[in-house]
């Protein structure tokens, strides 16, 4: 009889042990084993990584949590939208915006503020609220959760790096005729990838190697965005100081401390790498302190400690949480 | 479904005690001993850890966790090895931590969730299991506030939800009524009470108050200056001075006369008389007693003597939960009886 049958499923669904049948039934459900699959280690770590890179953008975190975000993501992809309109209404011109370096000054304040607020958001809360011993006490290894959040954070970088980059290459090649031009494109495109990667991997492990040294977020956006703001300023004096009294337009040789006051800043740094990798192009008259960083013939010195920078901020990151409490 | 489920059978099947340690010690750096040879056999149950601030229990749940490695001994869980088998572990097993360890700014739900996924289950089983268990620590409409508008009593029973929401064959909880008013508390340990009996999930209790354990645990590990003070069932070492409580609302002075003529010896305790419990014969003859007399009987009632006066070898364990457990209602029971 269909009655009896549809008590019989409504029985079999207040007692049943499959998850998929919590409709119904909402008061006394009694307890309910867990008897299907369990995900392992490496899926685990996914989801935490997963999570976290949504907390990042505001997701998942309240209406709040999604202004800063959605503000900086809008004002890095100006540029390529300015650029857009421009090709557009004058197809025969040049691009304005360059995949390489895309629009550094903009880039750098961007991507500073960017930091300085989500990377206490990924690591700083977990300290602060000893959400930790939560974590530890589950199936992954304590190192797993620095990893979860470092990849986290240099996806979410890379986002805001490499997105305007992406949209800067479809307006340009959307001007152009034929397949060769826009294959011509792509080709530069790579390139510029590849160096947002920079800028997202040492930008994404220095900030959370910052933000994990304290559990207030007040603090902890300071201990990021007063080095990295303050050291880019005084790199860029000391370039400027530099280029000014040994006069590198004229004498042609740059002086070595402007060639070496890049290295004091992640972001000068980043400049200098650049042009380290472009082979270090002359710098022309319109030649101005705060971006290209000049390298003289010091590239490699750039390129060094680059690497260096972002192995020692990965290894900090992973000392702290080798030591960090478990309770 | 009337089938035990296969996990309910492996599960009573298995022959290894829940808890199981041997010759356990943790040293930290050369001075600090935090556990010193502790063997200690836990069966199913809820089983109670007691001991004053720092007797080492946070240590002993860290390293039952694998999360901190004894100096020597040996500790398994649910038959794997500590050292060595912590994934395992930690798969099986819920924690809830004695301190606060919630974000204030997400949801239960969210919270609940979350830790559902790092405990390995997928999306769309961790809303449901987070669900439920916020159910069964009954926060219902609340779930969708933000933790940080919660009371201390709610963002403990989120902490044991978010420790519930893997389905753990075992709950390791630390201190779980601390910062809770009485009432709070009384309603802590039922919850914990049902865990252990309805759920069919082991539970290892630790607390600094004698009180409590004696309420809801099957056994009892006492552990001072991390050694192990003591380990029974509670009943087995309760069960031999066991007393009836009797309270009528009028002729207690009758009734004393009456059971003395009987054979028992009851004393005068509060309102009402305690009597020896030699056995079912004690409860017949108060019963014919209060039924000839014609008295008005109010309360009849089992008691235990306080875990306390097992402790009596060492003042420094029970002078403190004394002092802190002046909520919960304590009837002393005379030791000379």
């Amino acid at each position: 009889m269909p009655a009896d049958a549809q008590a019989a499923t409504a029985v079999s669904s207040t007692s049943g042990s499959s998850p998929t049948q919590t409709s119904g039934v909402i008061h006394n459900i009694g307890y309910r084993r867990y008897d299907a699959e369990r995900l392992g280690r490496a899926a685990i770590v996914r989801a935490l990584t997963w999570h976290s890179l949504r907390s990042a953008f505001g997701i998942g975190r309240g209406a709040k949590a999604k202004i800063f975000p959605a503000l900086l993501f809008g004002l890095m992809c100006l540029p390529a939208a300015v650029n857009a309109v421009a090709l557009a209404t004058n197809p025969s011109g040049a691009p304005i915006v360059g995949y390489d370096s895309y629009v550094p000054s903009l880039r750098t304040v961007v991507m500073l503020i960017f930091v300085a607020i989500e990377a206490p958001n990924l690591v700083s809360a977990d300290l602060r609220n000893h959400t930790l011993p939560l974590y530890f006490a589950r199936p992954i290894h304590r190192l797993d959760y620095p990893v979860a959040k470092l990849v986290a954070f240099l996806l979410a970088c890379l986002l805001m790096v490499e997105i305007p980059l992406i949209l800067l290459w479809i307006g340009i090649a959307s001007q152009e005729h034929g397949a060769s031009g826009v294959w011509e494109q792509t080709l530069r495109l790579g390139p510029g990838l590849l160096y947002g990667a920079a800028w997202a991997v040492l930008l994404a492990s220095i900030s959370l190697l910052l933000a994990s040294t304290t559990g207030k977020r007040v603090f902890a956006m300071c201990a990021i965005g007063i080095p990295l703001f303050f050291s880019w300023i005084v790199a860029n004096v000391l370039a400027h100081v530099g280029a000014q009294a040994f006069g590198p337009v004229a004498s042609g040789q740059p002086s070595a401390l402007a060639s070496l006051a890049g290295l004091i800043s992640p972001f000068t740094l980043l400049g200098g790498l650049l042009r380290w990798l472009q082979g270090n192009p002359a710098i022309g008259p319109a030649y101005h302190p705060l971006q290209p960083t000049t390298i003289g013939s010091y590239g490699p010195v750039y390129g060094a400690l680059f690497v260096a920078a972002t192995i020692a901020a990965i290894a900090g990151l992973i000392g702290r949480y080798r030591k960090v409490g478990v309770a | 479904m009337a089938m035990p489920s296969a996990g309910d059978r492996a599960w009573h099947a298995a022959p290894d005690p829940v808890i199981k340690t041997s010759a356990m010690t943790k040293c930290y750096g050369t001075t600090v001993t935090a556990l010193d040879q502790l063997t200690i056999m836990v069966g199913p149950g809820i089983t109670g850890l007691i001991g004053a601030n720092g007797a080492g229990k946070s240590t002993l749940i860290k390293i039952l966790l694998g999360l901190l490695e004894p100096t020597s001994g040996t500790a398994a869980v649910l038959g794997h090895d500590c050292v060595t088998d912590g994934f395992a572990i930690r798969t099986l097993t819920g924690y809830m931590p004695e301190h606060d360890c919630l974000p204030p700014d997400v949801t239960a739900t969210e919270l609940v969730t979350h830790f559902g996924r790092m405990s390995g289950l997928p999306a769309t089983a961790a809303r449901e299991r987070a669900a439920d268990s916020l159910r069964h620590v009954a926060l219902y409409e609340e779930r969708y506030r933000q933790i940080g508008t919660y009371s201390t009593g709610m963002k403990q029973r989120v902490k044991l939800a978010q420790a519930l929401v893997g389905d753990p064959r075992l709950l390791l909880l630390d201190e779980p009524t601390n910062g809770l008013d009485p009432a709070g508390r009384t309603a802590m340990l039922e919850l914990i009470a049902r865990i252990g009996t309805e759920f069919g999930i082991s539970i290892l209790v630790a607390s600094h108050l004698l009180g409590e354990i004696e309420q809801i645990c099957d056994q009892l590990i006492a552990i001072d200056a991390g050694r192990l003070l003591r380990a029974d069932t509670i009943s087995s070492v309760t069960q031999a001075s066991a007393v009836l409580l009797v309270e009528v609302d009028e002729g207690v002075d009758l009734l004393t006369a009456e059971l003395v003529r009987r054979g028992l010896t009851p004393a005068p305790f509060q309102r009402g008389l305690l009597v020896e419990l030699a056995g079912d014969e004690t409860y017949d003859i108060v019963r014919d007693s209060v039924a000839d007399l014609g008295l008005p009987l109010s309360r009849l009632e089992q008691r235990r003597h306080r875990i306390e006066e097992l402790f009596r070898a060492d003042p420094e364990l029970i002078d403190e939960p004394r002092a802190e457990a002046t909520g919960s209602p304590t009837m002393g029971v005379p030791s000379a009886s």
